[in-house]
């Protein structure tokens, strides 16, 4: 797992800095919501693959690329979780005066 | 809190972009980082004694497949796979190579080759035996025809490379080894090649044994070339040892009348058994002829040449065969001299006299036999007499002065008589023999000195 980090440390940046400005403008974004099913079925998809890769059931080049696509995946939601939370704390918190975007 | 999730449900779209940047990363990074593991594998693998290594990575699963030589090596070189950093699982196609019994293996040499063939057990044992042969071949090509096995009995590499070795002693042939038994054919380049190779097999390793040596050498050849012409004898070929050189030129100055000795004996190893005493007689032999060659070759003793008067040649023939050491063998092909021109009683009495002045008719010490040295010296002594047939011989023994001078008189008596007898066996009419001893009564040089009492002692011939 370090190495495929070390290794792709630049594309995993990339996703956590696209996952940064995806949950940066989240809170203000005006694309339609994903229902809570589609939530559901994302989640349970993702505990599958991670079970998957855990358990190594995909050989190979298959098995890496799955590793590498959920580590950039991990990557993303970390970046979102960080944009989103550090509009949280700048811009939108009670008692901040109200921003532009509103 | 269900605000965040409203936005957790807005994070969506950059799924696309991140799909993106996936399929970049993997269409970009793949190969190299399969490329960047197989370097870290075979660094890894570097110290391992494997053979037909293949190392094959897929994403991040190495595949290794290889000939190990031991079940330790086998798994240690997959453990050191599984712990270079990046590997994720090894698929093990590693397989152990095959063990052979009996453990063969052998160098085998021709004209313009050196092929080893066989087993080695290690892939760096292989290499230092091909070295090894490149060093002994003097040249030729090494052809490699081993395979490797396991088996191999202890201290393979010594004895092998023991082996090796004496290809250079080789002419052709094969050297093998079955477990622990050496097997050697073929010949040896040299003389005394077949004894160099085994004495330095008593070096092989302990248990290691020679189970056949069948080499040959070149054949073991002497010769000497009577040329009465130039009296000249000329050796030629080979002698085992200075002791044996010094041993044959003696026995040459004390059978030969007065030739010269070319010498071009080589020591060498190598010559059969027995040689000293079947060269000695065989000597005897070419001392009583004419012109003659004599040559041994292994056992094989051949005398030919022209004897010095009728009745000689079955002499020699039987003196040779009667005497011969076991298991060798001998052709004597003699013919006899043409007989000189007669010479009358004044010549035929110079020529005896120069005869008796270059060699000395010896008994053995106080008896009235007489040495079979002498044979030559007689039969040329016998060829003059032969030329005067209308002379009367006398021959008269003399001693030193040493001792009873009757006990002298009587020995010179009976070693005259000796002579007189062999005379008349070897053909000369009894009627023209007579025979006196003399003893110390008429010395032809001082008595007392040794040199002067052998002097004294000898037999003399009277031509009437």
């Amino acid at each position: 797992m370090n190495y495929l980090v070390a290794f792709n440390w630049g594309w995993i940046a990339g996703a956590a800095a696209l996952g940064f400005a995806t949950g940066w403008v989240s809170p203000i974004s005006r694309v339609r919501s994903l229902s809570r099913m589609a939530l559901r079925i994302t989640f349970v998809a993702i505990v599958a693959l991670l079970a998957a890769s855990f358990w190594r059931v995909l050989p190979g080049r298959a098995g890496y690329w799955l590793d590498l696509g959920l580590v950039m995946f991990g990557a993303y939601l970390a970046g979102c979780v960080a944009g989103a939370w550090l509009r949280y704390v700048l811009l939108l918190r009670p008692g901040l005066p109200r921003g532009e975007e509103g | 809190m269900s605000e965040f999730s409203n936005w957790v449900r807005k994070w969506w779209p950059g799924l696309i972009p991140l799909a993106a940047l996936w399929v970049a990363a993997a269409w970009t990074g793949t190969v190299p980082m399969e490329q960047q593991l197989t370097a870290r594998t075979a660094a890894a693998l570097k110290e391992s004694v494997l053979d037909k290594t293949q190392i094959e990575v897929s994403g991040r699963d190495v595949q290794l497949s290889a000939d190990a030589f031991s079940e330790q090596g086998r798994s240690t070189a997959v453990d050191q796979v599984a712990s270079v950093p990046g590997v994720r699982q090894v698929l093990d196609q590693t397989q152990l190579i095959a063990e052979v019994l009996p453990y063969v293996w052998s160098i085998k040499r021709d004209v313009v080759h050196v092929t080893l063939g066989g087993n080695a057990p290690l892939p760096a044992i292989k290499v230092r035996l091909l070295d090894a042969a490149r060093g002994a071949a003097n040249g030729a090509e090494i052809v490699d025809e081993m395979s490797l096995a396991r088996g191999a009995p202890a201290r393979f590499d010594a004895a092998a490379l023991l082996l090796i070795d004496q290809v250079s002693k080789l002419k052709e042939g094969t050297i093998s080894l079955a477990n622990t038994k050496v097997t050697l054919e073929g010949s040896a380049r040299e003389l005394g090649g077949r004894e160099a190779i085994a004495a330095a097999l008593k070096n092989l390793p302990e248990g290691y044994t020679v189970e056949k040596n069948a080499l040959y050498a070149p054949p073991y050849l002497f010769q000497v070339n009577k040329d009465p012409v130039a009296s000249t004898l000329t050796l030629s070929g080979y002698v085992p040892d200075n002791a044996t050189h010094a041993a044959i030129v003696a026995a040459i100055g004390r059978k030969f009348v007065g030739e010269k000795i070319e010498d071009k004996l080589k020591a060498s190893a190598g010559a059969p058994q027995g040689f000293l005493a079947a060269a000695t007689l065989a000597l005897s032999g070419l001392s009583r002829l004419s012109t003659g060659t004599l040559t041994i070759q292994d056992r094989n003793i051949k005398l030919a040449g022209d004897v010095l008067y009728t009745g000689a040649s079955t002499r020699i023939g039987e003196d040779l065969a009667a005497k011969l050491p076991q298991g060798w063998q001998q052709k004597a092909e003699l013919t006899v001299k043409p007989v000189a021109a007669p010479v009358n009683a004044t010549i035929c009495q110079q020529l005896l006299t120069e005869l008796l002045a270059k060699g000395t008719i010896w008994f053995e010490t106080g008896k009235a036999t007489i040495d079979p040295d002498s044979a030559g010296l007689l039969d040329r002594l016998i060829e003059t007499v032969l030329r005067c047939p209308a002379s009367q011989i006398e021959i008269s023994g003399h001693t030193d002065s040493d001792g009873d001078k009757d006990a002298n008189l009587a020995l010179s008596s009976r070693r005259a008589q000796a002579v007189a007898d062999y005379f008349i066996k070897a053909g000369i009419p009894k009627e023209r023999i007579t025979a006196i001893g003399l003893g110390s009564e008429r010395p032809v040089a001082s008595n007392d000195t040794d040199e002067g009492k052998a002097r004294n002692r000898r037999i003399e011939f009277l031509v009437r």
